[in-house]
């Protein structure tokens, strides 16, 4: 496009009036160039020992100013044909890379080129990137990646995603990882075996991902091509969901779909032995909370009888009774921190040493009210209750439905997923086949304030997944409520959509003030991904789901597993 | 109770016109030419077509320093180093731009063996003998060269080209001087109320100027705006003094209608309405132009020295 020498064709020249530094400079546009955001340029230096220096960088910030126009009004003028005036253009770029690495700035009056081909590459710093992950398209339809070094645990691991509800398509963006994870050829021969558990917390938009999307069109199709992906549903995906509540016969609760979902839910003989009981208590290790004592001393106790007294079909037998839903097991529970009999003292391998009155009450009470949001995933009332234990190994991507739980089940069953998958990779001592777990609504799981045993499960899989092969793909709206540890040891953050009181805080430091003003008006689908081998936040757009998110999106003909598509109970209503 | 105006210009500027103090003009004055010098009343220029283009030429002059030069005989003399620069503004269309600038650095002194042309480490000054070295003499020197520099400005395809100042020679039929200060009274004082009576947009009838062997179709313009004193917004106009009166007084017409558009209003110019926008923004240009003064200044002193 430019060829070397004439002023003239270079896209611009530096300018003497703004200071050029080595983080950004400005360059005026030259005219008849088209210069837009996000835009990948270059400019030359030759130092004084004869070492020539290129840095790169991105568009970031462009002004137009008319030149001569000393009021507001004088536009009129201008415009009018009364006033002598010229209208520039002025670009601010940020430099991504100074190759060699000599850290000065580019001289007024460089010349500056647009990056192209191996100069983006190098501008970019894809160029030393061996593993290729395909994360998106930059705004004139350049894939953009990923290291995968920085996401399989070799140099770092965990991907973060902020945004707001809605807008953000935090959970589309995350599948689509996934499905360039599992397809894209990076994993190499590990792909067949690596894993995916993703959590479905909103509405039903997870549950067909092994349909093809009829409203997926030829451009979009192009768009995975130039990411060297099939745009397809993915292949191998099992869907869990818990059952119905009161349902005797486990049926999944789901809606649209209703056909390959199995159902999950523990038997009080896991529940018991698992040592599942504290994570029905969102602040079991706060230290402040006595009660937690309690949970302690009765979790203990349960698994305790479990490892005794289990019967097949996963019932448990407490001193006598056999229990096989979750209310008798509250019940035996109560019976032995409250005896009938107010004079009979309490058993202290239930309740622990010197528990006063008041702390077993507390106790007693969480229970309970946790009762009915959680007794239809802890049961053995069903003939072949062992058999639905959680299988998170059969399929390559697990979806677990947890969109139509109670937030306290919520909780219980995203901890209890999490502390599976985890104490198998533990078990298994190697790290690959590599483990992704996505999940949304981190700020309820890992607040930042308070313990929980959930909690405790994530920064345990942050803190050390990296090592164990468990990578956590988390989102949240606001990443200033979730934990910081856990954002912190994320190695790639993306950033969608941010309401503006939200993109001023602390926790976005990492973009620079023009990223992040405009994370206020990102559209769906485009993302800023700040990876750790660039200063600068890139703009991605991934693809339009190849996969349906919905029942009405389902392809009947493209659907690798052969279930059938429903008709759309909430056809023609709006979303 | 005394009646007085302030004057619309800024202090700094002198005034934009004051009768009282208005020299009587040496050279001839016909004020008979369009009309008789007893049927004088304010002209309206009518319907006129603007012209396709109107072009403004101007140029400014800076001393970017004062010199002493020690001649060979040993005396010293005064010299100043001046930066000046004329160019054009073409209004064409519905775009005014800025075409045809030229710049010229000069050192005035007054003429004598050795001197030469000063040579910094980014600009020459061309040496310009003088004739006389008093300040005012300097000053002139460095003015004659400026108006060389705007009459070497192309203007061939244009329909009418605006100067700012006197023609000063120029006998183009499509140039027009266009005075802003009022230094000279040319009319008799009966005509001269005339001009005092003319309401936005109209001007004087004809007069020629002679003398010195050039003659001008003259003419007076009140530009639009507001009336605090009797010449308030009040130019003068030349033409060459060439063809018939008829031919001259539709020529005044076209400018009067023309010139109107182009007027500034006071909050943005301090000599408003008189400095035309494309003249203030030609000027600013051509300021830009001559660079900054303090590092010229430095070039200066660096060749001094060494």
């Amino acid at each position: 496009m430019t060829n070397g020498n004439d002023p003239a064709a270079a896209l611009g020249l530096v300018v003497g009036t703004e200071d050029s530094t080595p983080l950004d400079f400005w360059f005026a546009v030259s005219p008849g160039q088209r210069v837009q955001l996000d835009d990948v340029v270059a400019v030359d230096r030759s130092l004084p020992d004869g070492t020539k220096v290129v840095m790169y960088g991105i568009v970031s910030q462009i002004r137009a100013r008319q030149e001569g126009a000393r009021f507001e009004s004088d536009v009129f003028l201008i415009t009018d044909g009364v006033l002598p005036g010229e209208v520039t253009e002025a670009a601010q770029v940020q430099i991504t890379r100074i190759v060699p690495e000599t850290f000065v700035p580019p001289l007024p009056g460089a010349r500056v080129r647009r990056a192209e081909d191996a100069e983006r590459d190098a501008a970019l710093d894809f160029e030393g990137v061996d593993r290729r992950l395909p994360a998106g398209l930059s705004r004139e339809d350049e894939p953009i990646w990923l290291d995968l070094d920085f996401l399989d645990g070799t140099k770092g691991a965990h991907l973060n995603i902020a945004g707001i509800s809605g807008v953000a398509t935090k959970t589309s963006y995350a599948t689509f990882l996934l499905y360039s994870l599992f397809t894209s050829g990076v994993l190499g021969k590990e792909a067949a075996n690596t894993k995916g558990i993703i959590f479905n917390v909103k509405g039903e938009d997870l549950l067909f991902l092994d349909h093809g999307n009829t409203a997926l069109d030829d451009e979009s199709r192009a768009r995975y091509g130039a990411l060297g992906l099939e745009p397809a549903p993915f292949r191998d995906v099992g869907i869990l969901a818990p059952p119905r509540a009161g349902d005797v016969n486990a049926t999944p609760d789901t809606g649209a779909r209703q056909q390959g979902v199995a159902p999950f839910f523990w038997t009080i003989a896991d529940f018991c032995s698992q040592r599942l009981l504290p994570f029905l208590f969102a602040d079991a290790e706060d230290e402040r909370q006595q009660y937690t004592i309690v949970v302690q001393s009765v979790t203990a106790r349960l698994a305790e009888i479990a490892s005794t007294s289990t019967t097949d079909d996963g019932a448990v037998r407490i001193e006598g009774t056999t229990v096989r839903t979750f209310r008798d097991l509250v019940g035996a529970i109560e019976r032995r921190l409250i005896p009938d009999d107010p004079d009979e003292p309490i058993d202290p391998s239930w309740s622990g040493r010197a528990i006063g009155g008041g702390t077993i009450n507390a106790f007693v009470r969480r229970l309970a009210s946790a009762t009915r949001y959680v007794e239809h995933l802890i049961r053995s009332d069903i003939s072949d209750s062992p058999s639905h234990a959680l299988d998170l190994d059969s399929h390559q991507l697990t979806v677990v439905d947890i969109h139509r739980l109670h937030d306290r089940a919520k909780r219980f069953v995203v901890g209890v997923v999490l502390r599976q998958a985890f104490e198998a990779k533990e078990r298994s001592g190697v790290a690959k086949p590599l483990q992704f777990i996505v999940l949304d609504e981190l700020n309820k799981y890992a607040p930042r304030d308070g313990s929980s045993p959930i909690k405790e499960i994530l920064l345990d899989v942050a803190e050390r997944g990296r090592s164990l092969g468990i990578i956590l793909i988390g989102a949240q709206q606001t990443a200033s409520e979730v934990e910081r540890r856990i954002v912190a040891n994320s190695a790639i953050r993306v950033v969608g959509r941010l309401d503006s009181a939200e993109a001023r805080r602390d926790e976005y430091g990492f973009l620079p003030p023009v990223q992040r003003q405009r994370s206020t008006i990102l559209k769906p689908g485009s993302m800023y991904v700040v990876q750790p081998r660039l200063p600068v936040p890139l703009l991605v757009e991934f693809p339009f789901p190849a996969w349906a998110t919905r029942s009405s999106e389902a392809d009947p003909a493209h659907n690798p597993s052969g279930t059938p598509v429903p008709d759309d109970p909430f056809a023609g209503l709006e979303r | 109770m005394m009646q007085f105006a302030v004057d619309a210009w800024e202090p700094d500027y002198g005034a934009g016109g004051d009768s009282t103090h208005l020299d009587k003009t040496e050279g001839m004055v016909d004020v008979g030419v369009e009309l008789g010098a007893a049927e004088w009343e304010p002209v309206d220029p009518g319907a006129v077509d603007p012209p396709e283009s109107v072009m403004f030429v101007d140029g400014v002059r800076r001393i970017d320093a004062r010199l002493w030069i020690t001649s060979a005989d040993g005396l010293v003399h005064p010299g100043v180093c001046a930066s000046f620069a004329a160019g054009a503004v073409v209004a064409r269309g519905g775009e005014a731009s800025v075409e045809a600038i030229k710049v010229g650095r000069g050192l005035f002194a007054l003429a004598g063996e050795g001197l030469g042309p000063i040579v910094t480490k980014d600009v020459t000054y061309a040496l310009y003998p003088v004739a006389d070295d008093s300040s005012e003499g300097l000053y002139l020197g460095v003015h004659e060269q400026m108006t060389a520099l705007e009459l070497s400005i192309e203007s061939d395809g244009i329909d009418l080209v605006v100067f700012d100042g006197p023609l000063r020679g120029r006998q183009s039929a499509t140039a027009v001087g266009y005075v802003k200060t009022h230094h000279v009274q040319y009319l008799p004082e009966d005509q001269q109320r005339v001009v005092y009576r003319l309401a936005p947009g109209q001007r004087s009838p004809l007069f020629l100027v002679g003398g010195q062997g050039f003659s001008r179709w003259s003419w007076y313009v009140r530009l639009p705006g507001p009336i605090t004193h009797p010449l308030a917004g009040v130019v003068r106009c030349e033409l060459a003094g060439l063809g018939t009166v008829d031919d001259a007084a539709w020529r005044a017409s076209l400018v009067t209608a023309t010139l109107g558009r182009f007027a500034s209003e006071p909050h943005k110019d301090g000599r408003a309405p008189q400095n035309l926008y494309p003249i203030a923004g030609l000027e600013r240009e051509l300021q830009r132009r001559l660079g900054d003064r303090v590092f010229l200044e430095r070039g200066l002193r660096l060749a001094a020295s060494g």
